[in-house]
C-alpha cells in the first residue's frame, strides 16, 4: 500500500502518551497501510520504533487479537529474525481525542525493521540482485526462525511472501505482521492464511491454521524463494483461462498437484510459461528435492507426513556446506553433476571432513560448531572459520580463524602450524587441524 | 554470482476505466476532481503491481459523452502510464461505452489465460443512451462476467440503480459495500476511492492477500478488500442525512 495514506488513523507530528507507557511517543511519519490498520515510525527518547494500529474493521472482526498480543509480548520473540510485538498501547485521555477515528482502538509497539531489507516479492519477482547462497541462508533462517517459534509452542498462521524482508548482502531476514500468532491449537484468531500459501486442509475450509499447515506454507515460501516459481503452477494451469477463486481453490486445494511430482507428471511446468521452474529445481541437490517431493506429495494431504522445520534447517544447511563455483562460468553449484548454468562438468575440490559434517573448500563456505557436536542444532550464526581467497592471488584459498583461540595443525609434509585468530592457513598444503570446536582433516578428490 | 535470471511467468490484469465526460462533470471541478485522483492514484498502484510478480497491469480507459471512445486506447503499464486529462462536454453515452468494453473483453483480443479483468465505471449522471443494450452485451462477454466490476458515484445526480446493475445483484446486508455504487460527494472521498480500486482491488485480483476467517465476500470470485474509512468525511459514511 502507498504510505501516502492521506486519511492517517495517527496526527503525524504530534506527541501522544499511552497507558501504561511512560514516555509519549513521537508520531513520526505514515510507513504504510492495509486493510487491517496503519503502520507508523515513531520515537520514544532516542530510540525510533514501529507502531502498528488497528482500524475498528479489523478490530471488530478479531476479538481475541488484544489478548494474542498481550500473549506474545509475555512470551518473547522466538530469535531475533522476528519484528516481534514489544507492548500493547492504548491511548491516555488526552490522546483519545487526536487519533482520527470513530474508536479509539489500539496498536502495539515493534521494532522499526532496519534499511537494506527489502521485501521478499521483489526476489521472487526478480527484481532483486542477490546470489544463490543468500537465498540459501535465507531460506536456512526461515526454517530456523519458525523452528524456533513452533519450539514455543506457537504457530504464525499467515507464512507468505508478503510477511518477509531479505537483505540481499547476506540473506538475514525479517519477519513481520507476527500479530496472527497463537499457541497452537487454541485458533480463535480469524486468518487463515494467503492463497497459494495456505494448506489444502485450511484453504478446503476443513482445519483451522496451524503448526502443521505452517510446515505447509513454510515449504511453499522456500519453494518460491528458491525457484522463483510455484509449486502448483504447471501444465493444470495452463487449462484455467480465468485464474479467479473457484480456480484457486482447485489449483492449490481440491486437485492441487505438485509441478515436480515423481509419480504424476500431469503438472509438468510447461517450457514457455514456465521457463523458471525448469531452469532452478535442478540445481538443487536430491535430498532438498525430497523434502519438496514430500511436502507437496503424501504432505498435501496428510499433515503429519509433512517435512519438520529441523529437516529444512538440517538439509539447508548442508546445501550451504556443499557450494561451489564453476571453474568455467562461476556460477553456484550445490550438486556434483554438471554445472546447471553453462553445462561444464564440475571438478571434484578439496572437502574439509569435520565429526558431524562435510564442507567443500569454495571461497565463501564457513565452519560451525555443529559440523563438530552433533549435539548443537544447526546455525549459521558465530561461524568458528571461514573459506576466502588469498587477497592478491584468488586461485589460493585459505581457512581463516574466526575463533578466539588458536589452532594447531599438520601439513601434507608433516610440518606443524599455528594459526592464530584472525590469521589464515592455506588449505592446499593442510592435511589436519585441531580447533577450539574439534578437530578436522582435508579430503583430496 | 546473482540468482539465475529466470523469465517468471505472470498473466496480463487489465483495469478498465469508464469515466463519464458529460457536460455535468464540468460543474464544480468535478472532471479536475477526477483527472487528479487518477492522476494521484498511479504510484500507488505502480507500486502494488511490483508487488505482484504474478500479474502484469495494463490499465486503459473509455470516455463517454455525446458518445463512447477510447481515451486511454492501448492496454499500458501502469508503470507507464501518463495520464491524458479528460475533458467534459456532451451528453452521456453509458451503453455505448458498455459496448466498447465488451468488444474489447472478447478473446481475441483479449488472451487465453488473465487474471480477472478490473472494470471501473465512474459517472455522476443518468445514461442518455440505450444502457441495457450496453448492458447485456457486454454481459455476454465471459471475461465481463469474470471481472470484478466497481462503480463510483459522483454527486448526488447519479443515477444509483443503473450502476447497481453494472456491478450486479445488490448485496443482501445493508451499508457500505464495494458491491454498492461507492458516493463520492467530494474531491477527497473521490480520491480514496480511485485509490482504493487502484491498489487494494488490484492487488485482490491479482495477487491474494491474507484472509479472514467469515468473509462476508466469500463465494465471489475475487473477495473484495474493505473500504477505506472515509475518515474525513464521516457524513459519507452515516447513509441519509434527511428523510
Amino acid at each position: 500500500m502507498p504510505a501516502s495514506t492521506s486519511n492517517g488513523l495517527m496526527p503525524v507530528g504530534s506527541s501522544l502518551s499511552f497507558a501504561g507507557l511512560e514516555q509519549p511517543l513521537q508520531i513520526l511519519r505514515a510507513l504504510g497501510g492495509g486493510t487491517q490498520g496503519q503502520v507508523y515510525a515513531v520515537s520514544s527518547g532516542a530510540e525510533e520504533l514501529a507502531l502498528k494500529w488497528y482500524l475498528p474493521s479489523c478490530i471488530a472482526r478479531d476479538p481475541r487479537l488484544k489478548q494474542r498480543l498481550q500473549q506474545s509480548i509475555r512470551l518473547g520473540a522466538p530469535n531475533g529474525d522476528f519484528l516481534w510485538p514489544m507492548a500493547l498501547l492504548e491511548p491516555s485521555d488526552q490522546s483519545r481525542p487526536l487519533i482520527r477515528s470513530s474508536e479509539p482502538g489500539f496498536g502495539y509497539l515493534m521494532p522499526l525493521r532496519p534499511s537494506g531489507y527489502l521485501g521478499a516479492h521483489l526476489h521472487a519477482g526478480g527484481r532483486l540482485e542477490i546470489s544463490l547462497q543468500n537465498v540459501l541462508r535465507a531460506c536456512f533462517l526461515l526454517a530456523d526462525a519458525f523452528h524456533e517459534l513452533h519450539l514455543k509452542g506457537l504457530c504464525y498462521k499467515d507464512i507468505s511472501l508478503g510477511n518477509l524482508f531479505l537483505r540481499p548482502s547476506d540473506g538475514s531476514i525479517l519477519i513481520c505482521d507476527n500479530d496472527n500468532v497463537e499457541v497452537d491449537g487454541q485458533s480463535a484468531g480469524s486468518v487463515l492464511g494467503t492463497p497459494g500459501f495456505m494448506a489444502p486442509e485450511v484453504l478446503l475450509g476443513a482445519a483451522k491454521p496451524s503448526a502443521s499447515s505452517d510446515q505447509f506454507s513454510l515449504a511453499v515460501l522456500l519453494f518460491r524463494l528458491l525457484t522463483r516459481h510455484d509449486p502448483f503452477r504447471g501444465q493444470m494451469e495452463l487449462a484455467i483461462r480465468c485464474l479467479d477463486e473457484p480456480a484457486r481453490r482447485r489449483l492449490y486445494g481440491e486437485e492441487a498437484l505438485f509441478i515436480f511430482d515423481p509419480n504424476d507428471s500431469r503438472n509438468r511446468p510447461d517450457p514457455i510459461e514456465h521457463p523458471a521452474a525448469l531452469l532452478t529445481w535442478p540445481i538443487y541437490p536430491p535430498a532438498l528435492q525430497a523434502l519438496f517431493v514430500q511436502c507437496f506429495g503424501i504432505g498435501l494431504r496428510q499433515p503429519h507426513q509433512r517435512p519438520l522445520t529441523g529437516q529444512w534447517k538440517q538439509v539447508l544447511s548442508r546445501c550451504l556446506d556443499q557450494r561451489q563455483l564453476c571453474g568455467h562460468c562461476g556460477e553456484e553449484l550445490l550438486t556434483a553433476g554438471p554445472c546447471w548454468s553453462c553445462g561444464h562438468s564440475l571438478t571434484p575440490v578439496l572437502q574439509l571432513q569435520m565429526p558431524h559434517g562435510r564442507v567443500a573448500a569454495c571461497a565463501g563456505n564457513a565452519l560451525h560448531r555443529h559440523h563438530f557436536d552433533p549435539h548443537l542444532g544447526e546455525t549459521l550464526q558465530e561461524p568458528i572459520a571461514t573459506l576466502v581467497s588469498h587477497p592478491s592471488d584468488a586461485s589460493i584459498l585459505g581457512l581463516r580463524n574466526l575463533g578466539n583461540s588458536p589452532w594447531h595443525g599438520q601439513l601434507r609434509n608433516g610440518q606443524n602450524l599455528t594459526v592464530e585468530p584472525g590469521k589464515t592457513c592455506n588449505v592446499a598444503a593442510l592435511q589436519q587441524l585441531h580447533t577450539e570446536a574439534g578437530p578436522l582433516t582435508t579430503l583430496r578428490p | 554470482m546473482p540468482f539465475p535470471n529466470v523469465r517468471l511467468s505472470n498473466r496480463p490484469l487489465h483495469f478498465i476505466y469508464l469515466c463519464d465526460c458529460s457536460g455535468s462533470m464540468a460543474a464544480q471541478g468535478k472532471m479536475q476532481a477526477l483527472n487528479q485522483a487518477i492522476r494521484q492514484s498511479l504510484p500507488g498502484m505502480a507500486e502494488v503491481a511490483e508487488q505482484n510478480p504474478e500479474a502484469r497491469v495494463l490499465v486503459r480507459a473509455v470516455r463517454f459523452a455525446d458518445g463512447a471512445a477510447w481515451h486511454l486506447a492501448e492496454p499500458t503499464p501502469v508503470q507507464e502510464l501518463q495520464w491524458r486529462d479528460l475533458e467534459a462536454g456532451g451528453i452521456t453515452a453509458m451503453g455505448e461505452a458498455l459496448s466498447l468494453v465488451a468488444d474489447a473483453l472478447q478473446s481475441p483480443p483479449m488472451e487465453d489465460r488473465a487474471l480477472p479483468p478490473v472494470l471501473v465505471l465512474i459517472s455522476d449522471g443518468q445514461p442518455t443512451d440505450d444502457f441495457d443494450a450496453g448492458l447485456s452485451r457486454l454481459m455476454r462477454e465471459p471475461w465481463a462476467q469474470k471481472a470484478v466490476r466497481l462503480a463510483i458515484a459522483m454527486g448526488h445526480d447519479a443515477d444509483l440503480e443503473v450502476l447497481q446493475q453494472f456491478i450486479g445483484p445488490e448485496p443482501a446486508r445493508g451499508g457500505k459495500s464495494p458491491r454498492r455504487p461507492l458516493q463520492a460527494s467530494n474531491a477527497t472521498t473521490l480520491a480514496q476511492y480511485i485509490q482504493w480500486a487502484s491498489t487494494a482491488v488490484v492487488g485482490a485480483a491479482s495477487m491474494p492477500a491474507s484472509r479472514v476467517a467469515q468473509s462476508e465476500e466469500s463465494g465471489s470470485n475475487i473477495p473484495l478488500p474493505d473500504l477505506p474509512p472515509t475518515l474525513l468525511d464521516p457524513t459519507d459514511d452515516v447513509g441519509p442525512l434527511v428523510w
